[in-house]
């Protein structure tokens, strides 16, 4: 059971949420995947049990993903957090590694070079 | 009827001749003096007048704004001295002169004359256009009120006005610069939100396209979308970095190391299209402080509207001189104001020039009379101008080309 690793999904946009969902469950490592809607509802689910990984939006209706990023690496520091943004600038994308995002994506991303980082870390 | 007008024509005639006589023996006049020394003293009636002429003549031709007289039908019967100043005339070209001369809109002049023959009407601060003696169209903040005599019988009207053509200039930049940052905000976020549903598409595509076989027609199809989307993405950055610029990253720049490779850029189309293209730089010229790749956007998007505007060719012609100008200080007089010092260049073509209804329209976003262009070359032009410290500006005759412009500072070590 120690072996499964978890990964969480948030985005107020629920096409993104539920095509990675369906990209993700069908990953070559046994990983369980959950989605969130809101940096107030994913912030619970890690609270509940931590995550290896979490993909995350920046720009959401109350906790935003900067937020989000930094109660993660200030409580869970050993997770990778992916950023993924339609409201992407040079600034928000320096903002964001400073905080200590792992990854920058800006939308509409490659899902094949999300995939293989996540399995990457999950491997 | 008319022998009285034609009296009364005369005795303004002599009295302004009058003016002008004393205006040459008394060139220092002014307010003060005229208060003090020309105020009644005497209660004697053959001082009384000329002190009475003399001061209300002072106050007249001391006041900072143009003043003209004007009878019923239309002719000038009097100008102060700021009025010869602003319009360019001597005040024996302008006595006798029909007023609609004056108005660059000269059906304005015979509408104003009308509305002020109605009772009681005035008009307060009524923006027009004067031409001036060498053409030039200034714009006036001008007031008018009729000139009624004892029995309030309408004689004619008093035009008050000033020259705002700086102020009106500056107000326009204003609203140039606004409506660009407007534009350029909605666009940009336009393109953002348009990015999130793009996003969506694009991954739930991938997703889909996973669970078919490379030789399955769907991921054929599927492909086409992902690459659509792409494209789509694609333009969106583009538009974004036009509409959104980064802020200028200053430098010390060599302008004309900036002209020269844009020139380089286009000398095969040049030749193709037979411009010739002239260069003439002032010797020892300071080095500017600006981002170089924006104002080599610039200048380069001027020059493909030179050759645009010259399709059977001509002359491609860039000037470039060291001014200075007084920065405006209104505690200080313009000679102790402190100086700004600008590297001019200006960009000529012997083209098609720009009809003057359209030419206050041309920095507008969207704004375009070619047929297949969007209209954003000259608003970012403009704006990148402005956000590197600099202005810009133009000039157009029609039929015989258009002058560009650009103002930018000069690095100061």
């Amino acid at each position: 059971m120690e072996d499964v690793k978890r990964l969480l999904i948030v985005d107020d946009e629920e096409t993104i949420t539920f095509s990675l969902y369906r990209a993700f469950i069908k990953a070559p490592v046994d990983c369980e995947v959950i989605t969130a809607e809101s940096g107030e509802e994913a912030w619970e689910r890690i609270q509940e049990k931590p995550f290896d990984v979490v993909i995350t939006d920046l720009a959401m209706p109350g906790m935003d993903g900067f937020e989000l990023l930094k109660r993660l690496k200030q409580e869970f520091p050993a997770t990778r957090v992916i950023i993924i943004t339609a409201y992407g600038s040079d600034e928000k994308e320096q903002r964001a590694y400073a905080i200590g995002a792992d990854k920058y994506l800006e939308k509409p991303f490659d899902i094949n070079e999300l995939k293989n980082l996540v399995f990457q870390w999950m491997s | 009827m008319k022998s009285k007008l034609d009296r009364r024509k005369q005795i303004i005639s002599l009295l302004n001749e009058r003016f002008r006589e004393t205006a040459v023996t008394r060139p220092t006049d002014n307010l003060a003096a005229a208060s003090t020394s020309a105020l009644p003293k005497s209660s004697e009636p053959d001082t009384l007048l000329p002190q009475l002429y003399h001061f209300y003549r002072s106050v007249i031709h001391n006041i900072n704004s143009g003043l003209l007289a004007i009878d019923f039908d239309g002719s000038i019967t009097f100008a102060n001295k700021k009025a010869t100043q602003l319009l360019g005339y001597t005040g024996k070209e302008l006595q006798n002169m029909a007023v609609q001369h004056l108005f660059a809109d000269g059906e304005e002049a015979a509408r104003l004359l009308q509305l002020l023959k109605l009772p009681g009407k005035q008009i307060s601060e009524k923006e027009t256009r004067f031409r001036q003696k060498n053409g030039q169209v200034i714009t006036v903040s001008m007031d008018a009120a009729p000139i009624n005599d004892a029995s309030n019988q309408f004689q004619g009207i008093t035009l008050l006005f000033r020259d705002i053509t700086e102020l009106v200039q500056l107000r326009e930049q204003m609203n140039r610069i606004e409506r660009l940052a407007l534009v350029g905000e909605l666009a940009a976020g336009i393109a953002h939100e348009i990015r999130n549903p793009l996003g969506g598409i694009k991954t739930a595509a991938q997703v889909l396209r996973d669970s078919f076989t490379e030789e399955d027609v769907e991921s054929q199809l599927i492909d086409r979308i992902i690459r659509e989307v792409d494209k789509a993405n694609k333009l969106l950055k583009e538009f974004f970095k036009f509409a959104r610029p980064t802020p200028p990253q200053f430098a010390p720049v060599d302008i004309e190391m900036i002209i020269d490779g844009v020139y380089l850029l286009l000398a095969p189309r040049l030749k193709k299209q037979n411009i010739k293209f002239v260069e003439n730089a002032e010797p020892h010229l300071p080095q500017v402080y600006v981002d170089e790749t924006q104002i080599e956007q610039v200048i380069l998007n001027l020059f493909m509207n030179a050759i645009d505007a010259m399709p059977e060719g001509g002359t491609l012609q860039v000037r470039i001189s060291r001014r200075t100008i007084p920065m405006v200080d209104e505690s200080l007089t313009m000679d102790k104001s402190p100086q700004l010092e600008y590297v001019l260049v200006e960009v000529s073509d012997t083209g098609t020039g720009i009809p003057e209804r359209i030419l206050p329209k041309i920095f507008n976003p969207f704004f375009t009379t070619k047929k297949d262009g969007v209209g954003l070359g000259l608003s970012i032009c403009s704006r990148l101008v402005e956000e590197n410290h600099g202005k810009i500006d133009v000039m157009s005759e029609l039929g015989k080309g258009t002058t560009f412009f650009i103002a930018l500072p000069v690095f100061k070590q």
